[in-house]
């Protein structure tokens, strides 16, 4: 093992910029400065070890320094009674049913993903079922909102370092598959949106929902004065150096290769029975407290256990097991190796943990124990190389960043109908951003753990179409389920950051509800470029605003997220992207609604009002026009839809529902027709223009099959809640028909509609 | 026997993950299973039935199931090889068909129980793949987990794997197979036919096979899920459920 270093700070400014740099800490000069004067305090120089760990705790990463104002002045004042704990941990907690909790945590490994997709994207996984597992929960899905370049992007359009979209694409699904697969949790939705934006700057969220006993919840903070910290699971190897600093920052040229180390392996055969054991410690009564090693690894996770319980930890370093030797005392200190929970176990129950862990195969060692003093002492073999007051240590700094409004192209556009809506259509259920995703789903194993009531392709076997949200039904003697889906439009966002995150808000809820669930929390994870540039802090103080604009109204709020900033590359940043998770309760999983229609001869509704709104719309996109108004949401009116539908619904009045999102209620139409092959005839109301009407992505609509029988109650039942709704067709047929004044302008047979849509990422990622 | 004396031991290692649905499934019928860790594993004296559930055991990275069969050979060999010629069930889904074959105990025929003679190869089409398959029951006479179910019944049953094409060493062997009654499970479109290619048969196995038996009849393994399946029943009141009920049925009987 190497020695530990003394690091000169009393130097100036320009040399302070020096040791950022060549320490790989990420501090600022300003942030150098502060800790220079916290340490002319305690009369000496810093050590490297204790400079790095300064480094991990004051990150953008893990101490959301740039977002956390913006974030509390608008997001964080909302609250639901249904919230047991939230936001404040690494999953939020929401009351599932008297006796248990659901667990939710979204986060991003964007960064990792960008240099090696494969290992990023599956050790993204590895992390975010650790966020689940240290509140007590046992991980019951996994949801994965990914965002690519287009994969027919032609190979000189790559900047230099750059790796080619299909190249990622491919790599973040196998490697989600690899991990999500071997550790036996469904995958069960998640969402795959192409834009140029995201080239060099792929968006990996992974999302993640676990299902805790009341009884069973623990939190991430020691109990008390004497506990012992024990660290279970993989070694610590040189893996994930860095890992958060180098999030923390924009990718360029060379992050190809001087990065690769800051990404970590992942090994889901040591996190199955890592899972089991902490799990089983925990329902034993053993614990006192349990966290995940994530972003800053042992540096994050003692100090923040330790403050958050109101103490301080001492650690002996050499007791840390390794995965190679040679490893810098920093190095262990700050190393992201996948794979690894500090638990603070009373003294009385250690030998019964450690058996436990043995029983499992996993290596389990105490490395330290709590103390009064809310410091943090280490030891190495016995000398002491760290010692830092916690508070300076973890608090961190907030600033509040400047903003400059960037001015918008979202005003009315003109431009001529096209010559063949046939062709149209079909060319939209083509677009990559709208085509069948089951080329992605089918990769994932989404019904292992036989929990999966309703999942993200429903419909005949080989013939299904896309479920608005999947719904897992948690408990053994239980009908309650938990439905789950992730929504954002990039398209709606580079165009307009305060609609197009309202948008999302609104996407989530309609999805939700079209299967028939109440929503119930949502978790955002904010992917903005650098938020050192005013403009990019615009586009994220907007969007946060357009988040809470919806979210105050609905019932459920935010109860978990995270941001992920600079995601930024050789090709510029990615558009704003606050993907969202949505997440509802549904009383009676019997009662879910799917997409396709059901039989022949039923009534076909619209339920909403479709507006002049085609900014950002896939309609727009594919006749090559950009700009356009994009489509407010009004949260008064989202409300009255949901409580009428889901009233509707309870009764039995629904046989099908789609919401209208990508495509319009062409496209929405289209793949309700697909899953059981059965057509449908529709008019067209004649209030817009016909592309209007056919291809407008206004927010707040739903297509609903109904038997005519309930025709009366189903009109009555959504009128009375002061909601738009027309009469717009019948199913039946084998194509799927739009008339304009009683002439048919689309006539596609269902067939052609399924192969059309089906095909696209089969043909192009084989 | 009765029911509540049914004893079934659903054995795991790291990177098993299905058996919760097992143990879930033979515990609604009344059953008792029990989850044993190979690292907790004394003896299958206590037990009736032996269940080897899917997953990724060891992480599959040898070849699937190569592992955790040659740890349960290690440990317990002579013991497994003496409940299968009594006659106890001896059940493997997904992983644990793999494991099964990597034993030798399937195809087992008779004369040469133990030995290796068949491998479950990757998927034609090179990947995992999760979707419903359409399974049509063949043999309805000598298989201990399908005595309930009806000779050409038809079942939905979730396929979720990367290796499930069953490899013989030649034609003759798929014959006897066929001659011995030992295919169980064929896959098939929801009109039942055989032949209709892929995606209905998921992976491109010989002969469209799903699930094959041992020669006796009590070591049976299949690729698709019924315990996924408990509750979606056919037109005719079977699911996945009616796999649980036979093998239960038939130790009733028999023990």
């Amino acid at each position: 093992m190497s020695d530990v270093v003394e690091i000169d700070l009393n130097v100036s400014d320009e040399e302070l910029q020096i040791i950022s740099d060549e320490t790989g800490t990420g501090l600022s000069v300003q942030e150098l400065r502060t800790i220079k004067e916290y340490f002319q305090k305690e009369g000496r120089n810093p050590r490297d070890i204790e400079l790095q760990a300064l480094g991990q705790a004051w990150s953008e990463h893990c101490c959301y320094k740039s977002s956390k104002y913006y974030l509390k002045k608008h997001l964080f004042k909302f609250d639901a009674p249904q919230n047991l704990f939230v936001i404040k941990e690494d999953a939020g907690l929401v009351e599932f049913d008297d006796d248990h909790a659901y667990a939710v945590a979204l986060e991003s490994h964007n960064h990792p993903s960008a240099i090696e997709p494969y290992g990023g994207a599956a050790t993204g996984i590895g992390g975010i079922l650790r966020d689940v597992v240290c509140m007590g929960a046992q991980p019951i899905a996994l949801i994965d909102p990914l965002f690519f370049a287009p994969p027919t992007t032609s190979s000189d359009m790559i900047p230099k370092g750059v790796k080619h979209p299909k190249y990622i694409f491919s790599g973040v699904v196998d490697g989600i598959r690899d991990y999500g697969n071997r550790v036996g949790i469904p995958t069960i939705a998640g969402m795959t949106a192409f834009h140029k934006g995201y080239l060099g700057n792929c968006l990996v969220n992974v999302g993640c929902v676990g299902l805790v006993d009341k009884k069973d919840i623990i939190y991430s903070r020691v109990g008390n004065v004497g506990d012992i910290y024990v660290l279970a699971g993989g070694g610590t190897g040189r893996d994930g150096i860095h890992g958060v600093t180098f999030a923390s920052k924009e990718l360029d040229d060379e992050s190809q290769t001087s990065s690769r180390s800051a990404v970590q392996v992942g090994d889901p055969i040591m996190k199955e029975p890592l899972i089991h054991a902490c799990l089983e410690a925990n329902e034993k009564k053993l614990l006192t407290g349990m966290k995940d090693l994530g972003g800053g690894g042992l540096s994050c996770v003692v100090g923040e256990m330790a403050l958050a319980g109101g103490y301080g930890a001492k650690v002996d370093l050499e007791n840390v097991h390794l995965k190679e030797s040679n490893l810098a005392p920093w190095e262990i200190w700050v190393s992201e190796s996948q794979e690894r929970m500090m638990m603070s176990v009373d003294k009385g129950d250690l030998d019964e943990v450690l058996s436990i862990f043995k029983k499992w195969d996993v290596p389990a060692v105490v490395i330290g124990k709590v103390i009064a003093e809310k410091r943090l002492h280490i030891k190495l073999n016995g000398k002491e190389i760290f010692d830092l007051d916690l508070e300076f240590l973890t608090e961190g700094p907030m600033y509040k960043r400047p903003v400059k409004r960037i001015v918008l192209r979202n005003n009315k556009t003109e431009y001529d109908e096209p010559g063949d809506y046939n062709e149209t259509l079909i060319s939209l259920l083509k677009d990559y951003n709208n085509a069948c995703d089951d080329w992605v789903i089918r990769q994932y194993d989404f019904e292992v753990r036989a929990r999966t009531v309703s999942p993200a392709l429903v419909g005949k076997e080989n013939f299904e179409t896309h479920a608005d949200a999947s719904i897992i039904k948690p408990l053994e003697d239980s009908n309650r389920g938990l439905a789950m889906t992730s929504d954002v439009n990039p398209f709606l966002m580079e165009l307009d950051p305060f609609w197009g995150a309202a948008s999302a808000v609104d996407e989530s809820v309609r999805n939700l509800i079209a299967i028939g669930a109440r929503p119930h929390s949502f978790a955002d994870c904010l992917n903005f470029g650098n938020p050192e540039k005013p403009e990019k802090m615009w586009e994220f103080e907007q969007a946060v605003q357009g988040l809470a604009h919806v979210i105050g109204k609905i019932g459920a709020t935010f109860v978990s997220g995270n941001v992920s900033l600079y995601n930024e590359g050789p090709a510029g940043a990615c558009p704003p992207t606050p993907s969202i998770m949505g997440l509802g309760i549904i009383d009676d999983v019997e009662k879910a609604i799917t997409t396709p229609f059901k039989e022949n001869g039923n009534l076909v509704y619209l339920v909403g009002t479709t507006k002049d709104e085609m900014g950002g719309s896939s309609y727009l996109r594919s006749r090559g026009i950009r700009g356009g108004v994009v489509p407010r949401s009004n949260p008064y009116e989202l409300s009255n839809a949901s409580n009428a539908l889901l009233e509707l619904m309870g009764k039995g009045k629904v046989m099908s529902c789609h919401d209208i999102s990508e495509g319009g209620i062409a496209c929405s139409i289209a793949e309700m027709c697909i899953g059981n092959g059965i057509g449908a005839k529709v008019a067209l109301e004649g209030k817009h223009r016909r592309d209007v009407e056919l291809f407008s992505e206004s927010n707040t609509r739903w297509v609903c099959e109904v038997d005519p029988s309930e025709k009366d109650e189903f009109e009555d039942g959504i009128r009375s809640h002061q909601v738009a709704l027309r009469l717009i067709g019948r199913t039946g047929g084998d194509s799927l028909v739009f008339t304009s004044e009683n002439v048919p302008l689309i006539d596609i047979g269902v067939e052609k509609l399924m192969n059309t849509w089906q095909r696209p990422l089969w043909d192009i990622m084989g | 026997m009765d029911v509540n004396d049914i004893n079934v031991c659903v054995l795991r290692i790291e990177g098993t993950n299905n058996e919760q649905e097992i143990f879930e499934s033979f515990k609604r019928l009344g059953s008792n299973p029990s989850f044993v860790h190979l690292n907790e594993f004394s003896s299958l004296e206590d037990y009736q039935c032996l269940m080897i559930p899917g997953g990724f055991s060891s992480g599959d990275y040898v070849r699937a199931g190569a592992i955790f069969s040659s740890r349960i050979k290690s440990m317990f060999w002579d013991e497994l090889l003496q409940f299968v010629k009594d006659g106890y069930p001896v059940g493997g889904i997904c992983n644990g068909f793999q494991v099964l074959v990597e034993l030798g105990l399937l195809p087992g025929f008779s004369r040469n129980i133990g030995k290796v003679n068949a491998c479950l190869a990757q998927n034609d089409s090179a990947r995992f793949e999760c979707r419903h398959s359409v399974l049509k029951h063949i043999s309805s006479k000598k298989c201990a987990f399908t005595k309930l179910l009806p000779e050409g019944e038809k079942l939905v049953v979730p396929s979720a794997h990367a290796e499930g094409k069953l490899m013989l060493p030649d034609e003759k062997m798929y014959q006897r197979l066929e001659k011995n009654g030992q295919i169980v499970f064929k896959y098939c479109d929801q009109n039942g036919d055989i032949e209709a290619g892929y995606p209905w048969n998921p992976n491109g196995s010989p002969h469209n096979i799903a699930g094959i038996c041992s020669e006796k009849g009590n070591v049976f393994g299949m690729m698709p899920h019924p315990e996924r399946s408990f509750f979606s029943e056919n037109e005719n009141g079977h699911s996945g459920s009616t796999i649980f009920r036979s093998v239960i049925g038939y130790i009733g009987e028999r023990f």
